[in-house]
């Protein structure tokens, strides 16, 4: 069944500079429909991977389980479920099955037996979970590993670059990954790595209390997808290069850019910018760029939108009017990209360049700011940062700061969540 | 691949986010080709564009630029250019039930990540690219400095280094627990090898370390 999903399309500027390589900018806005009445649903079959070395203990273990617990209670029959467990050992708690009422019940008391001991085999653990996830995919419906952990990856695999990419390689074959990570000893840029290669979302969780409502939060938007691996598609000239500035994986194949943007929830607002950079034109010549939302399933169904670009002399270009809410999204997403790889800097000890990198995108803002005051904002704050960034970060603080510039670079919410308004 | 196009150096620093510096040393120093044309004139294609973005990528995985040159002597042009967008590009988005679960036991089977079948044909050169690079299991290097020294000065670029261990077994990792060597170049010509893993503390002194010996030898522009 096609479903409407709402797609506008905006360009900061019209006219392009004749005789130059220029960049136009281009702000997306995507609605999706209302998710159908629970009952329509399709099945979800979703992993639960835990960690239960030593810094698990008390607090954080117990309300790990209570969020399994309460995520469990909101699958059907039709759904499916596993939970593992690892330290430097990993144990399928309880192997992939249907969510029937038993085996909800015997999943609380096996999760009972979950105790925090030993070090951490994040890369095993989650690769179990996964193969949970892969003995019985859902064809229709979302098939995810969620993995929670508090500390970092010491035994198996655990090369950030490895690990991200096995989590892209799941995702080509169905299989999503979102990470949480809790408190102030996890790996946030290796988190944030798996879940962006592997199609899913990354969280932090600064308080142990907070573990369910954010383990129920992603559980629920599993169950309210309503487009799986959606897409858009963008058609551009020879010659012109498209790419998005929203850090999403992308592949061009010959005109087409085909950008990812995951799995849709239900009543999602996803705002995205993309970069134009035209060839050269004679004056007068016109570009043409058309976008368009699809899905593997054909679920979306959208028309296409098509923008217009002409080149003209560097008079013209200099007056033409700009759209103010495109300068200020491609102002928040360079400073939210520079803010991410400025704290991954920061962690890694370069606090030169952690500082420098800030200032670059102050300045690049700066440069077209004019007097309007979020984009001034905008550039005070990185400004700001560039300074207090540049000495090494209390790991809370640090850890809050990339949350927050994550979310923002990927157009989610504060706490992480899809977007349900504008 | 895109069509050929000409970049003068501020749209190619532009869309890269480099500076010209950087591009200017990156040429000298023979990670990028020279353009075509000289000063204001000099133009620069989309095999720049590229092998500027995945040596920024390699960088924020924080590879020193002498490891970063030795993976790109190994590619193709085309392997660069899937490369250097990132993994989690040009993947097909389709559901193969049977490739998910043995990509999956492959992996915890102990087999490494270049003996399962990509995804998509597209896939291969980013396997192949994490065998260049891929760090020796333990017992492939003896930890003495002669043996390696002796393997660096021998090693071919050109097929990647450290390269399979004596026995055959592959280079890249594996699930198994052991330890690697890693080697962090300081400057093309002087390298600090340190064995994985270590603990937080060694890993802070270590940084300590790196920080203070790239200063010394001023690895690149920043």
């Amino acid at each position: 069944m096609s479903q409407r999903v709402s797609l506008s399309i905006r360009s900061d500027r019209r006219y392009i500079r004749a005789g130059y390589r220029s960049n136009r900018f281009v702000l997306a806005r995507i609605e999706a429909p209302e998710a159908p009445a629970r009952a329509d649903r399709t099945p979800a079959n979703l992993s639960f991977v835990l960690d239960r070395s030593g810094s698990m203990g008390g607090e954080k273990i117990a309300l790990a389980r209570q969020a399994v617990e309460q995520a469990v209670a909101a699958l059907r029959a039709e759904d499916r479920f596993s939970v593992v467990a690892y330290d430097e050992q990993v144990d399928v708690v309880v192997p992939g099955s249907q969510a029937t009422a038993d085996a909800r019940r015997e999943a609380i008391e096996a999760l009972g037996r979950i105790d925090a001991r030993g070090s951490t085999n994040l890369g095993e653990g989650w690769l179990r979970g996964c193969e949970q996830v892969a003995l019985r995919l859902a064809e229709a419906g979302v098939n995810r590993c969620l993995l929670l952990t508090d500390g970092l990856a010491n035994k198996g695999i655990t090369d950030r670059g490895e690990l991200s990419r096995h989590a892209a390689e799941l995702r080509a074959r169905g299989i999503s990954t979102s990470t949480f990570g809790v408190g102030r000893d996890f790996d946030e840029l290796l988190l944030q790595a798996m879940s962006d290669a592997g199609g899913g979302h990354f969280y932090f969780i600064e308080q142990a209390r907070q573990i369910p409502d954010y383990i129920t939060s992603e559980v629920g938007e599993v169950l309210e997808v309503v487009a799986r691996g959606a897409l858009l598609e963008v058609s551009a000239g020879e010659g012109t290069l498209v790419e998005p500035l929203t850090p999403l994986a992308h592949e061009r194949n010959g005109d087409v850019t085909s950008i990812r943007l995951g799995d849709l929830v239900s009543q999602q607002r996803l705002e995205l910018v993309l970069r134009l950079n035209f060839p050269h034109g004679q004056i007068g010549e016109r570009m043409e760029a058309t976008f368009r939302l699809a899905d593997p399933a054909g679920t979306l169904s959208t028309d296409s939108t098509a923008l217009h670009f002409e080149y003209a002399d560097g008079r013209t270009n200099d007056l033409q009017e700009r759209d103010a809410d495109v300068d200020r999204a491609v102002a928040r997403v360079f400073a939210a990209r520079a803010r991410e790889e400025a704290l991954g800097l920061n962690r890694s000890g370069d606090f030169k360049a952690a500082s420098a990198t800030l200032r670059k995108a102050a300045d690049r803002i700066r440069r077209y700011a004019g007097d309007d005051r979020e984009m001034r904002a905008i550039v005070a704050r990185l400004s700001q940062e560039s300074t207090a960034w540049s000495t090494p970060m209390a790991e809370l603080d640090r850890k809050r700061a990339y949350f927050a510039s994550s979310n923002l670079a990927r157009a989610r919410d504060i706490q992480g969540r899809a977007r349900k308004d504008w | 691949m895109t069509a050929m196009t000409d970049y003068s150096l501020s749209d190619l620093c532009d869309l890269a986010d480099v500076t010209p510096r950087t591009v200017r040393y990156y040429v000298a120093q023979g990670l990028l080709p020279k353009p075509t044309g000289f000063g204001p004139g000099a133009h620069y294609s989309d095999e720049h564009l590229s092998r500027l973005r995945l040596i920024r990528r390699l960088q924020r995985e924080h590879l020193p630029l002498a490891e970063i040159r030795r993976r790109l002597e190994g590619l193709r042009d085309e392997d660069i250019d899937r490369l250097a967008t990132g993994p989690g590009t040009s993947r097909s988005a389709g559901i193969s039930e049977g490739s998910a679960l043995d990509y999956v036991r492959g992996l915890l089977g102990g087999q490494t990540a270049a003996d399962l079948q990509p995804a998509s044909p597209s896939s291969a050169p980013l396997v192949a690219a994490m065998r260049l690079g891929g760090s020796p299991a333990e017992g492939a290097l003896a930890p003495d400095a002669q043996t390696l020294m002796h393997r660096l000065a021998s090693a071919p670029a050109a097929e990647g280094w450290p390269g399979p261990a004596p026995d055959g077994r592959p280079a890249t990792t594996s699930t198994s627990d052991r330890s690697q060597w890693d080697r962090i170049a300081l400057s093309p010509d002087v390298e600090v090898h340190v064995r994985r893993p270590l603990s937080r503390h060694q890993n802070r002194q270590v940084d300590r370390l790196l920080e203070a010996g790239r200063q010394i030898f001023e690895e690149e522009p920043r």
